[in-house]
């Protein structure tokens, strides 16, 4: 993943990267029970593995990886901590999966100076105004080509000038990436409040007011590099779905129900 | 007592003795009996996995079968009710042949019931008292209230009016009558309360309507007295029973009647479905015309439709209609069609498409084909000895004799013929 | 468990909310601490189990005693032939609650998670010999206009009311649902989708035909069957609007490692061949604080669940905020299960 910029390396910084880089491709290997997504694939991976005694936390779908059961809906979690509002539910307890590691997951980006860039810290940028970032295009894909706010939004709007293992607010406060609801809903504010009243977004565990909730934050289910999804204009990637029930017995197709009304009788939708 | 046992013994005895054609039909019977015995023993074995029922399709061929016999189980009012009410002489003799026809009827619906079950070695789940009967609330519990009386009713006042026959005492009419009056107007309720038990789903639009209690019965009064002309066809062929033409033709001028009012109510139910074509009439359309390429059904609709009409047309013409070769035929072209029509032609629709919309296609299995089949081979069975025995005790052929004759005269003189 | 150090005195009264609370905190462990009470006993021959289960009396008329024998009965019976132990939970409604739940078709995209989650969840019939699911998804395709169509062809069926003099082809939504939508990725541009189950009606038509009244309404608003008492008759199926009630058609098959051991007696336990079953809203969790399987695996947070007498509940404010419907609503069922959209 880092070869590109073996010829900037120092031997310090290869040592250090040779270390890290190891980490997770161990981790992999000794996973035989596999892993699976939540809501993002790619970005939401869970492990399977017993949480207690004969209980899975997780049960996956053969057929799309994605996870189907949860056995332990809190594993892995971290109180959400303050939510600054006033709202109702104040004294629930609210966790959240942290997203930080899995952002900094090599914890390149608070060594960016130091591995990658020869040494030298990294200028900060002098204004806001976008334009490509062609040399970070293996860590974020879709760096060419941010589809958020119609073209309206560039990476330091929301991230950090310095510190790349946080987020950044309009006013200039740094935000966890665990909490990524206090950057967003500043535009997104009445998605936010129905967020914040539990009837946007998505919670597991218990649902009695006042018992243990895991909240999704928006990121966990938005890619705020492609909110857009292309032509669909939808704020949620494409998922392989799980397969149809059964036919009904004696059916050997469905084709009947991919048929038109009307004279074209026929015609298929497919 | 000793003379009930005797009496039983005797209508019993006189029920199983007949010539070689008598034997081979009941011989024929059996093995379709043999057949039900099997395929009740796979599907309480394996479940009702073995028929082809679904989930989506989850009433089918039983109960079609089921709806069909309620019918004609009722259908014995049409004897019983020119009898005394009308004070029709020529079915006044036969009318005990009637009633018999009516117990045979109900016991095929309760073994269509039990077979439609998917626990029956839980029926006593719905035995008052012991279990829960959830009366007045459940259809299904006035369906049992009604037909269960109505077997009772019937066993009760035949057996009542042919043992005193056979015992030689004259009939009490404080006791009998007042059965035969109530027998009437409980015939009419079978087969409404049976129509209640599906029209009472908004889930099933096809069958939601208020016409259907009295298209069931006009169905049932075409398909009950056209099997009981052929069946008193053949009594007056095979036995020495006498029966009068006039009770032929009162019989299928009320057959052709009913058959009418059906027909009528059935143009009536089409048009008021069809011309502002909602989605809820997708079930006829799909009986009529099939579903985006299923068709299982449409040429049973047609077929059953053109019987219905051709022998309403014929038994309209009063030559035919007096013409007793002819009429067996006619009678059993309007019994098929009936049978059709109003079993997996109203059941089939009704369930397909789901109430959310699905439809799949429903053909019965080797399984379900056994049990009806055996059913109705046990109605025919159950049929053919009540009437050979009601015969025989009618004709003064069984009578009670006193203890010291061992051997009843009657029962093997006279019954040469079957 | 909550209400099992109660479960002499007070069983018969349902579990009050303090209790309840004082018991929600881990469903996982609870459920796993009862089941380390299992087997406790010495295991009565399987024979003497399937006799007494045979003349048990209805699940809503036994007495504490009895419902506690009942249980045990199964968890034995279960544990054996499942290999693990298994919990049957007897876990009445709550008090103060009634269960609601909202479903917001407009950001559904028709993943089936919850058809499988619920599979997992509540120990249904898997397989091709007879798969059994609960919640059934419709693919509504989004109609096309274009003005080809607007005044040729024929008439949109061979019969059919004249609408306006001249709509010929039906435009707009031009599909039925679709049930057996396999596409490659979901949501798709042209189509939007429609998950159904039960809806836990107020006024259940399954339960008002049910002759032996196996199934009935608990006062949480859960619709449950006593699967030891059906009779296998289907009136439920027949009368049920929304398709919501499956029927074991043979004997159901059920993996022993895919067996989910937590259950309830009214719930997800092992059924028989030749009873009716359907969603429960996942009476084993949500009687213990839990959400239900469907709402917890719903990649978009589609699915809302919560207790309707709480107006700070979720599924209070998607009813005070949003704008709502009711599956069927001319037919006075009066669900609690609502539909609703941004």
């Amino acid at each position: 993943m880092m070869t590109s910029y073996r010829n900037h390396l120092s031997i310090m910084g290869l040592w250090l990267l040779a270390i890290l880089s190891i980490k997770p491709s161990l981790g992999a290997g000794l996973e035989q029970t596999g892993e699976c997504f939540e809501s993002r694939d790619g970005m939401s991976q869970v492990d399977v593995h017993e949480s207690a005694a004969g209980v899975v936390n997780v049960k996956c779908s053969p057929e799309t990886g994605g996870v189907l059961w949860w056995g332990d809906p809190f594993e892995g979690t971290v109180p959400m901590g303050d939510m600054e509002v006033e709202a109702d539910y104040w004294h629930e307890e609210a966790v959240v999966k942290p997203r930080e590691p899995q952002i900094d997951r090599n914890k390149m980006l608070t060594i960016c100076s130091m591995a990658c860039h020869n040494g030298v810290y990294v200028p900060i940028p002098y204004n806001k105004d976008a334009r490509p970032l062609k040399m970070h295009l293996d860590i974020i894909p879709d760096a060419m080509n941010l589809k958020h706010g119609k073209g309206g939004v560039w990476c330091l709007d929301c991230h950090h000038l310095v510190d790349r293992t946080k987020l950044i607010d309009n006013f200039g406060y740094s935000v966890s990436f665990n909490q990524p609801q206090k950057l967003c809903g500043k535009c997104h504010g009445q998605v936010y409040r129905a967020w914040r009243d539990g009837i946007h977004g998505k919670r597991i565990g218990m649902w009695d007011q006042g018992g243990k909730k895991r909240w999704w934050v928006c990121t966990e289910c938005h890619n705020p590099h492609d909110v857009e999804q292309g032509d669909r204009n939808s704020g949620f990637a494409q998922l392989a779905p799980e397969p149809a029930p059964n036919l009904p017995k004696g059916m050997t197709n469905a084709d009947h129900e991919r048929m038109h009304h009307g004279p074209d009788k026929g015609d298929s939708t497919h | 007592m000793m003379r009930f046992t005797q009496f039983v013994v005797d209508f019993l005895r006189a029920g199983f003795t007949g010539g070689i054609l008598f034997w081979c039909w009941m011989l024929f019977l059996a093995f379709f009996i043999m057949l039900w015995g099997y395929g009740e023993y796979v599907q309480i074995a394996n479940g009702m996995i073995v028929t082809n029922l679904n989930d989506q399709v989850s009433w089918g061929f039983y109960l079609a079968n089921f709806v069909f016999m309620v019918g004609v189980a009722a259908a014995a009012v049409t004897v019983v009710f020119p009898a005394y009410v009308y004070k029709h002489k020529e079915l006044h003799r036969i009318v005990i042949l009637g009633e018999m026809l009516a117990i045979a009827a109900v016991v095929m619906c309760l073994l269509f019931v039990i077979a439609h079950m998917g626990r029956p070695d839980r029926l006593w789940h719905i035995l008052p008292v012991i279990g829960i009967f959830n009366w007045p609330h459940a259809m299904l519990t006035w369906d049992v209230i009604v037909l269960s009386g109505y077997l009772l009713l019937n066993i009760i006042g035949g057996f009542y009016y042919l043992y005193k026959k056979y015992a030689g005492g004259e009939v009490n009419k404080a006791f009998y009558l007042p059965i035969v009056y109530i027998a009437i107007v409980w015939a009419l309720s079978i087969h409404t309360v049976t129509a209640f038990l599906i029209n009472t789903m908004p889930a099933r639009p096809m069958w939601f309507h208020s016409m259907m209690p009295i298209k069931f019965i006009t169905t049932a009064f075409a398909a009950g007295p056209s099997l009981i002309i052929i069946v008193f066809l053949l009594v007056r062929r095979f036995t020495p029973m006498k029966i009068a033409d006039e009770a032929f033709d009162l019989l299928s001028q009320i057959v052709v009647w009913c058959l009418g009012i059906a027909l009528f109510l059935t143009m009536s139910e089409i048009v008021t479905e069809l011309y502002p074509a909602t989605e809820h009439s997708l079930g006829l359309q799909y009986l009529m015309f099939g579903h985006n390429g299923l068709n299982s059904l449409v040429p049973y609709f047609w077929i059953a439709l053109t019987l219905m009409v051709v022998s309403f047309v014929l038994l309209l013409i009063p030559r035919l209609r007096k013409n007793l070769t002819l009429l067996p035929f006619i009678c059993a072209a309007a019994f098929v069609g009936i049978w059709i029509e109003k079993g997996m032609g109203l059941m089939l629709p009704g369930v397909i498409p789901t109430p959310i919309g699905e439809f799949a296609e429903y053909t019965p299995s080797h399984i379900e084909l056994m049990v009806v089949g055996g059913v109705w081979a046990i109605g025919f069975f159950l049929l053919t000895i009540l009437l050979k025995g009601a015969v025989a005790v009618l004709l003064g052929e069984v009578s009670y004799q006193p203890q010291t004759d061992k051997r009843p005269v009657s029962s093997e003189q006279g019954e040469a013929a079957i | 468990m909550p209400n099992q150090d109660k479960s002499k005195e007070k069983e018969s009264r349902p579990t009050t909310r303090r209790d309840f609370l004082r018991g929600a905190g881990n469903y996982t462990v609870a459920s796993l601490s009862g089941a380390a009470m299992l087997l406790a006993d010495p295991k009565p021959a399987k024979a003497n189990i399937t006799w007494a289960e045979h003349f048990q009396k209805n699940y809503r008329l036994m007495t504490e005693e009895e419902k506690q024998e009942a249980i045990e009965r199964l968890e034995t019976r279960y544990s054996e032939e499942y290999g693990k132990k298994v919990t049957v939970d007897g876990t009445p409604s709550i008090e103060g609650v009634l269960f609601g739940y909202a479903l917001n078709i407009q950001k559904c995209i028709g993943c089936r998670r919850c058809v499988k989650a619920c599979v997992a969840e509540n120990n249904q019939s898997r397989g091709d010999e007879q798969q059994i699911e609960w919640i059934r998804v419709l693919r509504m395709e989004k109609g096309n206009f274009s003005a080809e169509d607007r005044d040729q062809h024929g008439y949109p069926e061979s019969f059919g009311v004249q609408v306006g003099g001249n709509a010929y082809k039906p435009a707009g939504v031009v599909l039925e649902g679709q049930h057996y939508y396999e596409p490659e990725q979901v949501p798709e541009k042209d189509a939007f989708y429609f998950p159904m189950q039960c809806m836990q009606c107020e006024k259940p038509p399954c339960v008002k035909v049910c002759p032996v009244r196996t199934t009935y309404r608990d006062p949480d608003g859960i619709v449950v069957i006593d699967y030891n008492w059906c009779i296998g008759c289907r009136m439920c199926i027949g009368a049920c609007p929304y398709w919501a009630r499956r029927f074991n058609w043979g004997e159901p098959n059920l993996p022993k490692e895919e067996m989910n051991p937590v259950t309830h007696y009214l719930g997800n336990r092992p059924r028989m061949k030749g009873v009716v079953e359907k969603c429960t809203y996942c009476v084993q969790r949500t009687r213990k604080g839990r959400w239900t399987a469907c709402v917890e695996v719903c990649p978009v947070g589609a699915r809302k669940f919560g207790n309707l007498l709480d107006p700070n509940s979720e599924i209070r404010k998607v009813l005070a905020k949003k704008k709502v419907f009711r599956l069927r609503a001319d037919l006075n069922t009066y669900p609690k299960f609502f539909y609703f959209m941004d």
